[in-house]
């Protein structure tokens, strides 16, 4: 299959000049661990779920053709699947927003300082680094189990919550926590933007006598709103893709009471639990095209306030 | 940019989520002489990790030809682990499983049928018929037993000595359902619950139908019990709850059988209901002084019963199954790796060690020893394998009381939430 991919641009340009084509041969050549990569880790696999998503597969016995059923079952018969489809979009609804402002807000903040700024950055970063780590989410764990560090200072404010990974109603929340605190990406991302927008627009707003309010609704975000929509999608498609945090903090489960039950943790549940593959790749079938869907529209809604400059608007 | 950048992200999705797709079908093989390596995997604490490691050591040593890697985890971690690795094609050679997973991997084709093995690389002799039953499919040998185990009530005296509160020890001595709600109550008022909410394992329901001469399943594999039954067993600790006789939800909810998790050993509980396999975890989880005590009953069968608490398999995917089979059976024979095993899986399930073991018994395996002995006239013969389906009714069990002790459903709709689901995955 590799080879046919290889060969196809050369048989076709046969008018290019021989030194040329053999450059496109080298370059190929130089594209190949990533082509390779490509055709065996993701589009073969991708094939193969989508061929075993009509199929009753239980990893072990040889898939068996089911048409349709799993599809079916799933939007029919199944209240976990539902379920887990509302935690993820609860998920993904808090989440997103929530670490976008975060990291616009800290972005802002660094674009002032002067002083020591390299260290603040990098400092902001890190949880990034170290945040999808298992890890860091068996400290998540701890420090928000019954007892644990936020128990203790929430209760010493009066609070006493109990702890958030022990119930249901806050569960989801320590997962959200996890996920927003690691906002460094779009930090980063945010604080580049920021950099480009030219002083001068922020001076002529200012003796136009607008204040900060204003100048931030009226300059920055305008201007940064190429680098919000991409942030955006990026931390949408992360968010419904989010797996170990919820994994771990749950211990697999997705509890207490299914609370953190998002969609990809059934998906592994249903796949390497329940020994039901055929049905997990019809999940994540599914998965895939809401992903799809969903940034297809943002894109489309992104017409309406994404400002490019030289668009002559 | 724009478009591109959606297909690009698109399709990261696509690997991110279709990557648990990718199964590679090699395995198998046949035998190979010379020099070999198996991998035998089980689940379990640190000590019985220590001493199985002990045991491969001296297997190892006995047959320099053959090496053992070993690996262990966490039940829940262990058996996530080895569904992947089995359809991964890397399946381990020597697996341990339990009542709820044993005909689930051996319905799946999974596990060797070990009866060409029995009477020549494994020696069963030792083990009693009903005992090795529990290593038996429709008749055939796909497991063997690597322990006796029966439940009990472990629980810290000093805890029920400060309540006033003496449970019943050694032979002949037993408690009412009454009785035993009575002491919980005591102990919750001293200021921590009297026991783990129970009601969280199919495992203790099991128990409490066996007391009203029902059981789980029936022979045939169909559910043996109605919404009715579950719902007056949930009443039961319900009622119990309420007065802070057994743990609050937040504590119920981390049970998964391990130490760490455990309501007796986070001190929450001054008592849990568990296997006497664990007791020797729980003497080194959380102190020297935990007893075992029978389980209450109201009549006069106390509902308990005899099993392995872990039966061994090979896997029909190894490529090395005469190895894999010369361990199995020097784990559960062997004198000298039953001195080191001890009671970390139970009783040893081979009768003539067992009681080496318990003759020389200290500590943690006098105490196993001791309550075994204790309840031997009581306790039923070893009650028959779980069905294919069970552990997804096991999970689904935990899963529905969770909603329940969270109030997010009642009781009588809970309990027939678990049979309908129940008979689904049985049916299937």
């Amino acid at each position: 299959m590799t080879q046919a991919v290889l060969d196809r641009p050369v048989a076709r340009e046969r008018a290019v000049p021989r030194r040329r084509r053999a450059g496109r041969g080298t370059g190929y050549l130089f594209l190949s661990p990533w082509l390779i990569g490509v055709l065996v880790l993701t589009i073969g696999p991708m094939i193969a779920s989508l061929y075993l998503s009509f199929t009753d597969y239980d990893l072990f016995d040889a898939p068996r053709w089911v048409g349709l059923d799993n599809y079916a079952t799933m939007f029919t018969r199944d209240d976990r699947f539902w379920h887990a489809a509302g935690v993820t979009a609860r998920y993904v609804g808090l989440s997103v927003p929530l670490k976008l402002g975060l990291a616009l807000a800290v972005a802002m903040l660094l674009n002032r300082a002067r002083r020591g700024a390299g260290l603040y950055r990098s400092a902001f970063y890190a949880p990034s680094l170290l945040g999808a780590s298992v890890s860091l989410a068996l400290v998540w764990r701890a420090m928000f189990s019954t007892g644990g560090t936020a128990d203790r200072v929430l209760a010493a404010f009066g609070l006493d919550t109990g702890g958030w990974v022990d119930q249901p109603q806050f569960a989801l929340l320590a997962v959200i926590a996890l996920a927003v605190w690691q906002f460094g990406a779009p930090m980063v991302i945010f604080l580049a933007g920021l950099k480009q927008i030219p002083k001068e627009l922020y001076e002529a707003a200012e003796l136009d006598g607008a204040g900060a309010l204003r100048r931030f609704r009226s300059v920055t975000l305008p201007m940064l709103s190429p680098v919000l929509l991409f942030n955006l999608v990026l931390e949408t498609i992360h968010a419904f893709q989010s797996f170990t945090g919820a994994f771990v903090v749950s211990s697999g489960r997705g509890g207490p009471s299914d609370s953190t039950l998002l969609y990809t943790l059934y998906l592994y549940q249903r796949g390497f639990t329940d020994f039901r593959m055929g049905f997990a790749s019809a999940m994540a079938w599914v998965l895939l095209v809401v992903i799809g869907v969903l940034t297809a529209l943002l894109f489309r809604g992104s017409r309406r306030w994404v400002f490019y400059a030289g668009e002559g608007r | 940019m724009n478009g591109r950048f959606g297909v690009r992200a698109g399709l990261v999705a696509a690997v991110a989520v279709t990557l648990a797709g990718l199964v590679t079908g090699c395995g198998g093989g046949g035998a190979a002489s010379g020099p070999t390596t198996i991998r035998f995997v089980w689940w379990g604490n640190e000590d019985r990790a220590k001493v199985t490691k002990a045991a491969v050591e001296l297997f190892m040593k006995d047959n320099p030809d053959i090496t053992v890697q070993t690996e262990y985890a966490a039940y829940d971690a262990y058996f996530q682990k080895l569904s992947t690795q089995v359809a991964g094609g890397a399946s381990p050679d020597l697996v341990q499983l339990d009542r709820a997973t044993l005909g689930e991997y051996q319905h799946r084709h999974v596990l060797e049928d070990l009866s060409s093995f029995v009477g020549k690389t494994i020696d069963v002799t030792g083990i009693a018929p009903a005992l090795l039953a529990g290593g038996q499919i429709e008749g055939k040998q796909f497991a063997v037993p690597g322990g006796q185990t029966t439940q009990m009530l472990a629980y810290d005296p000093a805890v029920f000595t400060k309540a006033g509160v003496e449970p019943p020890s050694g032979p002949g001595k037993s408690w009412t359902w009454a009785q035993f709600g009575e002491s919980l109550r005591k102990v919750a008022a001293t200021g921590v619950a009297g026991t783990t909410d129970f009601g969280w394992a199919i495992d203790w329901f099991e128990v409490w139908l066996h007391q009203h001469g029902k059981q789980l399943y029936t022979g045939d594999g169909k559910l043996g019990f109605t919404a009715a039954d579950l719902t007056e067993f949930w009443t039961l600790t319900g009622d119990l709850r309420a007065a802070k006789g057994v743990t609050a939800p937040e504590v119920t909810t981390k049970m998964d059988g391990s130490m760490p998790n455990s309501g007796l050993v986070t001190k929450r509980a001054g008592s849990e209901i568990n296997y006497d396999s664990s007791l020797s975890a729980y003497l080194s989880s959380y102190g020297p002084g935990i007893k075992a005590a029978p389980l209450p009953t109201d009549g006069q069968a106390s509902g308990m019963a005899a099993m392995p608490p872990v039966t061994f398999a090979v896997a029909q995917r190894s490529a090395h199954k005469d190895a894999a089979a010369k361990l199995l059976s020097f784990l559960v024979n062997n004198p000298e790796a039953g001195k080191l095993l001890g009671v970390a899986r139970g009783l040893p399930p081979n009768t003539a060690i067992r009681e080496q073991v318990c003759g020389a018994a200290q500590a943690a395996t006098k105490a196993v020893c001791d309550y075994e002995k204790s309840v031997a006239d009581r306790i039923g013969p070893a009650t028959g394998l779980w069905p294919t389906g069970s552990a997804a009714v096991k999970r689904d069990f935990q899963r529905v009381y969770d909603d329940v002790i969270f109030g997010r459903t009642s009781v009588a709709d809970g309990a027939a939430r678990v049979v309908q689901t129940a008979q689904q995955s049985l049916g299937s």
